[in-house]
């Protein structure tokens, strides 16, 4: 095992001193520049190695908190500290040479980003040495976790999943379509995106101009996400094959837009315009306010300790446009990432192993927090209860229709979101067209992923 | 009979005195200024490590196109600083931060200046009443605009609760158009700070002369402006540079109140100014370059006003003991 920790080399003094500068000058920003480099000599390790010292791990309270942190301390015979995870911390982390052990991620969105500007480690090494994940165990959605400088899906592993949904499948909450006096839907056949929409508008509570009842929040991960998903199931494709281009324009793509913004002008669910105070589904749904919302599997893991809302909650097949071609991708494959610049990877891959195939995957797979990204795990998925009973079943079914969609490498997703909730306002609001806002957006995005691609030269 | 060494009268002691003896013995005012040098180095030496050399260090970022991350990074020379003034955004954003700097400083300063004057008067309970006052400017600046984003909730926030209680239709504070409202009010509510340092400089202005004036005749308007507010001039002055300094660096309010911490991407149009661009350029769009360039922009805009409003202030602000320490 060789493990070298760096010390503080010079370019690494003057990344420190640029994180400085900046939050001087800024007030409140701190940021720094050094390359992602490293001497370390992957080892793999299994459980209980004997990899020592101390590993930060940056996640969600939620999913790898103190609580984790202090199981996987004494499980691995590690000092384990957990950071919340936050975007600008993590970049300023990252650019001054002193990032996390192991960090939360987005597999699907973030993996062409990081392997790009060799900011993760290959674990393609790991793996191979692994004792509890075994390469034919491995399910094809940690795919969206390998990149190969072209293209998403091959090449060297650069993180894998903690668990996974195919995202833009549907819950609703049935009392909430009782009391509208609306029909439940078929958990067999998707819904048409206009039907999705009408239906909506019908379960939508109003009590005055305010809303009491959200009828349906289509957003999911992201807006940008959304679109391409939604094209994808219009026929049509958002990237462009080389991954540096984007085109809303497309009549396809154009379709996704124009429901999109029918139904952010209907003011029946949260926009950029209306936000959800909450700022994510959970509580919405689980408060009763929300009757239909676009979340995979995995919400139900919400559910299994709420017996009221477990009695309510259902499960739907993404909608679709009905052009023929029945999609329904994976947007996040969330799991963990090793960055290159880590000090003790040893030590890191020992935990991230432990919390993505040993206990913890097991306890997550049992909860029905997502499908598993081990197949041996799968079987553990929950049927105990009748909404799970239902919920595992459309999964199940759901799964012959799993597809990816290949995210560019030249930009992180925030920023081209950044974009979309800069034009969507205008546009909801009526001041620029359906075409106008493809276009503004389309070249806005452009600007960005050729300024990457410049700088990735 | 030889003397005893003891015995032995010496003579005074030569005139002449040794290159040693001379680096013994130095002249006060140096050994003054080799105390006052030993005390300033802590200072000093953390001002050149923490802030010359990294401000050196940004510089020479805004001169490259480096994403923080990769480890690619190319010298650009100054084409970060020309596309400060052809960036649409960057010159709104800019444009939009000076017009909150105008409205905001000058309301922050004169709700003080008025709250001051008012607290000044012997009147009952005015103790409670400043501390009442100042206390929202002791809360931290992120408290303050996350209680806001409740207070102004559309569906939850407890001013459409009232407005619904008065019968009115809930309004969208969060979004624009009216969220430069609620930003405005978040800068006003902590117009505690001015009071407390224009009250200061109320109890400096020496009772005696307002009395004379009003002996003369002179009303309390006459007496407030041309006593008042002259001998006020220089603590105003510092208000008014302070203020704008800060207005012109404003993020974390305006991130938080209107935003979310996910991306600089969500603080609505009406709110973006221009660090939530620097910030969207850094963390969003990981442009280090870029960013370190608009930051060097802003040190530049910000010593410029600074500098023109000192310039014009030699002929409005009135000083008791001259900049200069002449009386």
């Amino acid at each position: 095992m060789t493990t070298t920790t760096p010390g503080l080399s010079r370019r690494r003094f003057l990344a420190i001193g640029g994180a400085v500068a900046a939050s001087t000058a800024g007030g409140a920003l701190a940021v720094g520049c050094s390359p992602a480099s490293s001497t370390n000599t992957p080892v793999a390790t299994g459980s209980g190695s004997s990899a020592k010292g101390v590993v930060t791990v940056m996640s969600q309270a939620g999913e790898f908190g103190p609580k984790e942190a202090k199981a996987a301390s004494q499980t691995l015979g590690l000092t384990v500290k957990t950071v919340e995870y936050d975007l600008t911390k993590l970049t300023a982390m990252l650019a001054s040479g002193n990032p996390p052990d192991v960090v939360r991620g987005m597999g699907a969105t973030d993996t062409p980003y990081l392997a790009a500007r060799q900011v993760a480690e290959d674990l393609d090494p790991y793996f191979a040495k692994s004792s509890l994940i075994k390469a034919d165990d491995i399910d094809p959605v940690n795919d969206l976790w390998r990149f190969d400088g072209q293209k998403q899906g091959a090449g060297p592993r650069y993180g894998f999943a903690k668990d996974y949904s195919q995202d833009a499948m549907l819950w609703y909450n049935s009392a909430l379509f009782d009391a509208a006096k609306v029909a439940h839907p078929s958990s067999a056949e998707p819904l048409p995106f206009d039907e999705l929409l009408d239906l909506g508008q019908r379960l939508t509570k109003r009590q005055g101009a305010k809303v009491s009842v959200y009828g349906l929040n289509p957003n999911g991960l992201s807006v940008f996400i959304t679109l391409c998903g939604m094209t994808a199931s219009a026929g049509g494709k958002v990237l462009a094959d080389d991954l540096a281009s984007v085109d809303l324009s497309s009549p396809e793509a154009l379709r996704a837009v124009t429901w999109y913004l029918d139904y952010a002008k209907a003011g029946i669910g949260p926009t950029v315009l209306n936000p959800d105070p909450n700022g994510w589904d959970g509580p919405t749904f689980q408060a009763g306010r929300m009757a239909i919302a676009t979340d995979g599997y995995w919400f139900g893991g919400l559910f299994g300790t709420d017996a009221k809302n477990a009695k309510l909650a259902h499960l739907l097949p993404a909608p679709q446009f009905g052009t023929g071609q029945r999609i329904s991708p994976c947007y996040g494959a969330t799991g963990l990432w090793m960055p290159k610049a880590g000090k003790n990877k040893d030590a890191a891959w020992a935990v991230m192993e432990w919390f993505l195939a040993g206990a913890p995957a097991k306890a997550r797979a049992a909860g029905g927090w997502g499908i598993p990204p081990l197949k041996s795990l799968q079987k553990l998925m929950p049927q105990t209860q009748p909404f799970q009973k239902e919920a595992y079943q459309v999964q199940m079914a759901e799964q012959k229709h799993f597809s990816v969609m290949s995210f560019t490498p030249f930009a992180r997703l925030d920023a081209i979101d950044g974009i979309i909730g800069r034009e969507l306002p205008k546009a909801i609001k009526g001041t620029s067209s359906a075409a106008q806002f493809a276009d503004a957006v389309t070249k806005q995005v452009n600007e960005q992923l050729a300024d990457g691609k410049k700088r990735l030269r | 009979m030889t003397s005893t060494p003891t015995d032995v009268r010496r003579s005074p002691a030569p005139t002449l005195v040794t290159s040693r003896e001379r680096r013994k013995k130095k002249p006060p005012s140096l050994k003054r200024a080799r105390t006052f040098y030993l005390f300033v180095a802590p200072w000093v030496l953390g001002f050149v490590g923490l802030t010359v050399f990294p401000l050196g260090y940004a510089f020479w970022l805004s001169l490259t196109d480096s994403d923080g991350l990769s480890p690619r990074t190319h010298f650009v020379g100054f084409d970060n600083y020309l596309e400060v003034f052809r960036d649409p955004l960057t010159l709104s954003s800019l444009g939009r931060t000076g017009l909150f700097a105008l409205i905001t400083v000058p309301l922050s300063i004169l709700a003080g200046l008025l709250l001051a004057v008012m607290l000044n008067q012997p009147i009952r309970g005015r103790g409670l009443l400043r501390g009442l006052i100042y206390l929202p400017a002791v809360v931290p600046p992120v408290g303050a605009a996350l209680t806001f984003r409740l207070i102004f909730d559309r569906d939850a926030g407890a001013a459409n609760g009232i407005l619904s209680g008065l019968g009115s239709n809930p309004i969208t504070w969060l979004v624009d158009p009216n969220v430069r409202y609620v930003l405005y009010a978040l800068v006003l509510w902590g117009c505690g700070g001015s009071m407390i340092i224009s009250l200061a400089g109320l109890q400096d202005i020496p009772k005696e002369l307002q009395e004379a004036a009003l002996v003369d005749g002179a009303s309390y308007w006459q007496s407030f402006t041309r006593i008042t507010v002259p001998l006020l001039s220089p603590v105003i002055l510092f208000q008014v540079i302070t203020g704008i300094i800060g207005s012109l660096q404003s993020f974390a309010p305006l991130l938080l109140s209107s935003g979310t911490l996910s991306g600089a991407g969500t603080v609505p149009q009406g709110n973006y100014l221009y660090m939530i661009h620097v910030f969207a350029q850094y963390f969003s769009a990981a442009r280090f370059g870029y960013a370190s360039a608009m930051l060097w922009l802003l040190f530049g805009v910000i010593l410029l006003v600074t500098l023109v409003i000192l310039k014009v202030s030699a002929r409005t602000v009135f000083y008791t003991v001259e900049p200069e320490g002449r009386r």
